[in-house]
C-alpha cells in the first residue's frame, strides 16, 4: 500500500453552482398567494401564514407582537386551554414570529393529521377572541422576560446600538421602557388584528411532503372567501434618524465582561454593492476563520466569540461587529478591531484568503438550503423584497465575481472611522 | 426507521454509515467516550478545555479550520458530562477532506504552549460569559453539588471554578489525549449523501493506520441514595425570584427512562401540560416554568425550574409545585393524557429525522450507550409505558427526601 501523506490535503471540488429547488406559486380563490416548496424525506408539513402585520404597522410598542402571540389564546370554538390541548394531541407545533415588517403563524404538522390541525389553524387565524385574562397573563410574563433580558450586557448593547443608528422609536430599533407593558390596551390589540390579519394582507408558504390533497385542504379553510378586509391608509409613517452621537457607554454594574458593538447603518440586499459587502463582512468577522475571530479570540484570547453581521431591512440595513470581552481587555480588543478594519482599507485581501471565503460561502449556501423548511425560511425573507429564492443564484455569481480590489474600495467607501458607531456596555469605559 | 450499515476497523473504531440522498452534503460525526465525569476532581473543566485544543492544529495539519472552510465545510463540537462530540459537514464531493482532518487529530495533536495559553483564556471568557455575566447564569454551579455528593456529575462541564482552567498544564493535556482519545474509544458516524463502500475505503485509509491505545478504565464513584431533603438559598442581583428542584432518577439507557420521560412530558411538555396550565395560566404563580430530564448516561436528574411572578412568595410557589407533583403520585393520569404525550414524542422523533446531521449525532449516542440499532426501538419503548408506570415513577422519584431545592432570591433593591 502506498504510504499515506497526511500533510497533503485530499483533492477537492469547488462548488460552482448551488441548485436551489424552485418554489411553485398557486393562488387561492380569494387571491391569497400560496408558495409551495415540495420535498423532504419525512411525512411532515410546515404551513406558514404571513401577514404584513409587523412592528412597522403598530402605532405604539408591543401591539403587533402581543397581537401575534395572542392568536392562540382562545377562538370562537375553543378556549386557550382547549387549543393547546388539541395541538399537543396531534403532535403539532405552532410558532409565532413577529418581525419588523411581517408577522406570521407557523404550523408544523404530521401529514396524517393535516385536516385536524388545519381546522385549529383556521380557528386561531380567523376567529381569535383575545380574552382579557390571557391578555394580562401574557403581558405580565412578557414584562418579566423583558426585565430579565435587560440584565444582559449584550441585550443592552444591541438596544443602544439600534437606537443610535435608526432612532429609538423606529421599528428597526423598537426601543421602549418597561412601563409600556402596563399601558397596552386590549382594544388596540383587537383593532390591530382586525386591520392587518386579513385575507387581502396574507400570503402562505407551504413546505414539506406535498401531494395533491394538501392545497384543497388549505383552500377550503382559507381560500373560499375573503375573511376580513384590510383597512387602508392607517399605516404609521416612520423616519430613520441616525444619531450624531457616535460613541456611547452604558454602565452595567458588576459586569465581568463588556459588550461591544461597532458598526453603522447601511443599505439592504437590493443594493449593487451588497455582494461585495457580504464578502468583506465574511473576511472581517463572518465566519470562524475570519480575521476578527482569528486575531481577537484565537491569537489574543480576549473573548469566547466575536463576529460581524449584515442585516437587511426592507428600507435600510446595518453592519455590526459584536463581541463580549473581559473587562480588563476591552480597550485592547477595540483597538484590535479598528486595526483589522484599517487593514481592509489599506491592503488587498490575498487571493488565497478570498478564494477560501468564497468556497466557504458556497458551502454555507448548500447548508442553508438543505431542507424544504430551510428554503421556506429564506423565501419568507425574500418575498418581503418582492423576489424568490432564485435571488441567491445570482447572488452567488456576484460573490464569485467580487475582486480583492473591489473589497478594498468598499472598505474605504463604507468603513471610514467617522461613520462608525461604537457602543460599550459594562463596568467601566474602555 | 433509520437504516444504516455498521462495521468495526481492526483498531477498534466503530463506523456507522447512514445514507440520506435528499441532501447534497455529508456529515462526519465523531463521538469520543470521554466527558467531564472522567475528570480529576482537582482538575475539572479539562474535557471541555481539551475540546477547544482539538482545534489548535494536529500533528500533520497546522490549522484545522482553514482547509475545511476551503472545501466549503463547517464544523463544531460540544462536551457534556458523559461524552465529547465533534462534527463537520461538507459538500458530498469533499467528504475525504473530513476524513483527513478528523483522522489526523485522532492520531495526535500538535500540543503547543501557545494553543494551550490562548484556549485557557478563551474558555475563561466563556466561563464568564455564560455563568457570571448572565442573570441566573450560575444556577448549575450550585445545583449540581447540592444534588451530587460523591458522583462527578457534581461539577459542570465548564468546571468547578476558573482556577482549575487557569492551572492546566501541557503535560496534563498530553496525558489526557493518549488515555482517552483513541480509535477504540470512539464512534464514527458518516451520514448524508454517501455510499457505504466509499466510506469503508476512506475509513480504512485514514483511520485504519491509527493504533489502539490503552484507555484509562472508568471507575466512577456511586452516588449514595439521597435520604433527606436538601436546600440552598442564594441571593443575587436578578429581577425575580426563581426556584430549582432536582430529583435523582435513572440513567438514559435504563428501561425506566421512558416512563420518567413521559411523566415529565405530562407535567411540562407543551402549553397543555399540567404545570403550564396550572401554575402559569390558572394561578399566575410563575412567568415561566419547565420540567425536564438531564438524560445523562449515569443516573441523572429530573429538574423543575421556574421563575416566580413578581410579588409571589417563594413558599407559596414551592407549595404549588408540590401540589402538582403530589397529584401525579396520588392519582393515575388518564389514558387520553398519556396518548397525547406519546403522540408528541412520536412527532418530535419524526421532525428530528429531517436533519442528516442530527441523525448522525443520535446514532452515535445510541451506539455509545448501547447499540445504534436501538434508535429504531424508541417509539416502541415509549408506547409500552402505561399510566400505572407514570404513577409508580412519580411515587418513587418526585418525593421530598429525593429532592434538592435551590431557592434563588432576588436581592431587595
Amino acid at each position: 500500500m502506498e504510504k499515506l501523506n497526511r500533510s497533503l490535503p485530499p483533492h477537492f471540488k469547488t462548488i460552482e453552482h448551488v441548485d436551489i429547488p424552485k418554489s411553485k406559486q398557486e393562488v387561492l380563490s380569494n387571491q391569497i398567494p400560496v408558495h409551495i416548496i415540495a420535498g423532504g424525506s419525512q411525512d411532515v408539513l410546515k404551513i406558514e401564514m404571513i401577514f404584513n402585520a409587523g412592528l412597522w404597522y403598530q402605532k405604539s410598542p408591543l401591539i403587533s407582537g402581543t397581537c401575534n402571540s395572542m392568536l392562540n389564546e382562545g377562538s370562537e370554538k375553543y378556549s386557550a386551554a382547549e387549543l393547546a390541548e388539541k395541538f399537543d394531541f396531534y403532535g403539532a407545533y405552532i410558532t409565532y414570529n413577529n418581525s419588523q415588517h411581517d408577522a406570521s403563524v407557523c404550523l408544523y404538522t404530521l401529514n396524517k393529521y393535516l385536516n385536524e390541525t388545519l381546522d385549529l389553524l383556521e380557528q386561531i387565524i380567523k376567529y381569535p377572541t383575545f380574552p382579557e385574562k390571557e391578555f394580562k397573563t401574557i403581558l405580565s410574563n412578557k414584562k418579566q422576560d423583558f426585565l430579565v433580558n435587560r440584565e444582559k450586557t449584550n441585550a443592552l448593547a444591541k438596544e443602544k446600538f439600534n437606537a443610535l443608528i435608526y432612532g429609538a422609536t423606529h421599528p428597526y430599533a423598537n426601543v421602549f421602557e418597561a412601563k409600556v407593558f402596563d399601558e397596552v390596551k386590549l382594544d388596540d390589540i383587537k383593532e390591530f388584528y382586525k386591520n392587518f390579519y386579513t385575507s387581502d394582507n396574507c400570503r402562505i408558504i407551504v413546505s414539506g411532503k406535498m401531494d395533491e390533497t394538501v392545497l384543497p385542504k388549505i383552500e377550503s379553510r382559507f381560500g373560499a372567501s375573503a375573511w376580513q378586509t384590510k383597512t387602508s391608509g392607517i399605516e404609521p409613517e416612520h423616519k430613520l434618524i441616525s444619531s450624531n452621537e457616535k460613541k456611547s457607554f452604558v454602565l452595567k454594574k458588576d459586569a465581568v465582561q463588556s459588550s461591544i458593538r461597532i458598526g453603522r447603518p447601511l443599505f439592504n440586499k437590493t443594493h449593487p454593492d451588497f455582494a461585495g459587502i457580504m464578502l468583506l463582512n465574511l473576511v472581517l468577522g463572518g465566519y470562524f476563520g475570519s480575521r476578527l475571530m482569528q486575531n481577537i479570540r484565537e491569537d489574543k484570547g480576549y473573548t469566547y466569540g466575536i463576529n460581524s453581521v449584515l442585516l437587511s431591512h426592507l428600507e435600510s440595513g446595518h453592519f455590526a461587529i459584536i463581541t463580549e470581552v473581559g473587562t480588563d481587555v476591552c480597550e485592547a480588543a477595540i483597538s484590535e478591531i479598528y486595526k483589522e478594519i484599517d487593514r481592509l482599507k489599506e491592503e488587498l485581501v490575498p487571493e488565497d484568503e478570498l478564494n477560501l471565503v468564497k468556497n466557504f460561502f458556497a458551502g454555507e449556501m448548500l447548508r442553508s438550503f438543505d431542507s424544504p423548511f430551510a428554503l421556506s425560511e429564506s423565501l419568507r425573507g425574500n418575498l418581503l423584497f418582492g423576489f424568490d429564492n432564485s435571488y441567491y443564484e445570482r447572488f452567488l455569481q456576484d460573490i464569485k465575481a467580487t475582486t480583492s480590489q473591489k473589497i478594498m474600495e468598499l472598505a474605504n467607501t463604507y468603513f471610514q472611522k467617522e461613520d462608525l458607531y461604537e457602543v460599550i456596555v459594562g463596568e467601566n469605559k474602555a | 426507521m433509520i437504516e444504516f450499515d455498521k462495521f468495526t476497523l481492526d483498531n477498534g473504531l466503530k463506523v456507522i454509515v447512514h445514507r440520506d440522498t435528499s441532501t447534497p452534503l455529508a456529515a462526519v460525526n465523531i463521538l469520543y467516550n470521554i466527558g467531564a465525569k472522567d475528570e480529576n476532581p482537582e482538575q475539572t473543566g479539562f474535557a471541555h478545555l481539551f475540546e477547544h485544543l482539538m482545534f489548535g492544529g494536529s500533528i500533520n495539519i497546522p490549522n484545522y479550520d482553514e482547509p475545511l472552510q476551503q472545501v466549503g465545510g463547517d464544523n463544531n463540537a460540544w462536551t457534556s458530562n458523559d461524552v465529547t462530540n465533534y462534527y463537520l459537514t461538507v459538500p458530498k464531493e469533499n467528504l475525504e477532506t473530513g476524513f483527513w482532518l478528523e483522522s489526523d487529530r485522532m492520531l495526535s495533536l500538535a500540543f503547543t504552549e501557545k494553543s494551550l495559553d490562548v484556549q485557557k483564556a478563551v474558555v475563561i471568557e466563556e466561563f464568564k460569559q455564560h455563568y457570571f455575566n448572565q442573570p441566573y447564569g450560575d444556577v448549575w454551579l450550585h445545583l449540581r453539588p447540592l444534588a451530587y455528593k460523591k458522583h462527578p456529575y457534581q461539577w459542570s462541564t465548564i468546571g468547578k471554578c476558573i482556577e482549575h482552567i487557569a492551572d492546566a498544564q501541557l503535560q496534563d493535556v498530553k496525558d489526557f489525549f493518549f488515555h482517552h482519545y483513541a480509535p477504540n474509544n470512539a464512534v464514527l458516524v458518516v451520514s448524508g449523501h454517501v455510499e457505504t463502500e466509499e466510506v469503508k475505503r476512506l475509513a480504512e485509509k485514514w483511520f485504519g493506520p491509527i493504533e489502539r491505545r490503552e484507555i484509562t478504565p472508568r471507575n466512577l464513584p456511586t452516588e449514595p441514595k439521597q435520604t433527606e431533603f436538601r436546600s440552598l438559598h442564594l441571593e443575587r442581583e436578578v429581577p425575580y425570584d426563581a426556584i430549582y428542584m432536582a430529583f435523582h432518577m435513572c440513567s438514559r439507557n435504563h428501561e425506566d427512562f421512558y416512563k420518567v420521560d413521559l411523566l415529565s412530558d405530562i407535567l411540562s411538555n407543551g402549553q397543555s401540560s399540567r404545570i403550564f396550565q396550572t401554575l402559569i395560566k390558572e394561578k399566575n404563580l410563575f412567568s415561566s416554568i419547565d420540567a425536564y430530564l438531564t438524560g445523562d448516561f449515569e443516573p441523572g436528574l429530573f429538574v423543575i425550574s421556574g421563575k416566580l411572578t413578581q410579588g409571589v412568595n417563594m413558599m407559596d410557589a414551592e407549595k404549588a409545585i408540590w401540589d402538582v407533583l403530589d397529584e401525579v403520585s396520588a392519582t393515575k393520569a388518564n389514558e387520553y393524557e398519556l396518548q397525547k404525550v406519546k403522540n408528541k414524542i412520536e412527532s418530535s422523533l419524526v421532525f428530528s429525522e429531517i436533519s442528516f446531521l442530527n441523525k448522525a449525532m443520535n446514532i452515535a449516542q445510541h451506539e455509545i450507550t448501547g447499540q445504534a440499532e436501538d434508535i429504531n426501538l424508541e417509539v416502541e419503548k415509549y408506547n409500552k409505558v402505561s399510566t400505572a408506570d407514570l404513577q409508580e415513577m412519580a411515587q418513587k422519584i418526585l418525593i421530598k427526601e429525593n429532592c434538592s431545592t435551590l431557592y434563588y432570591h432576588a436581592k431587595k433593591q
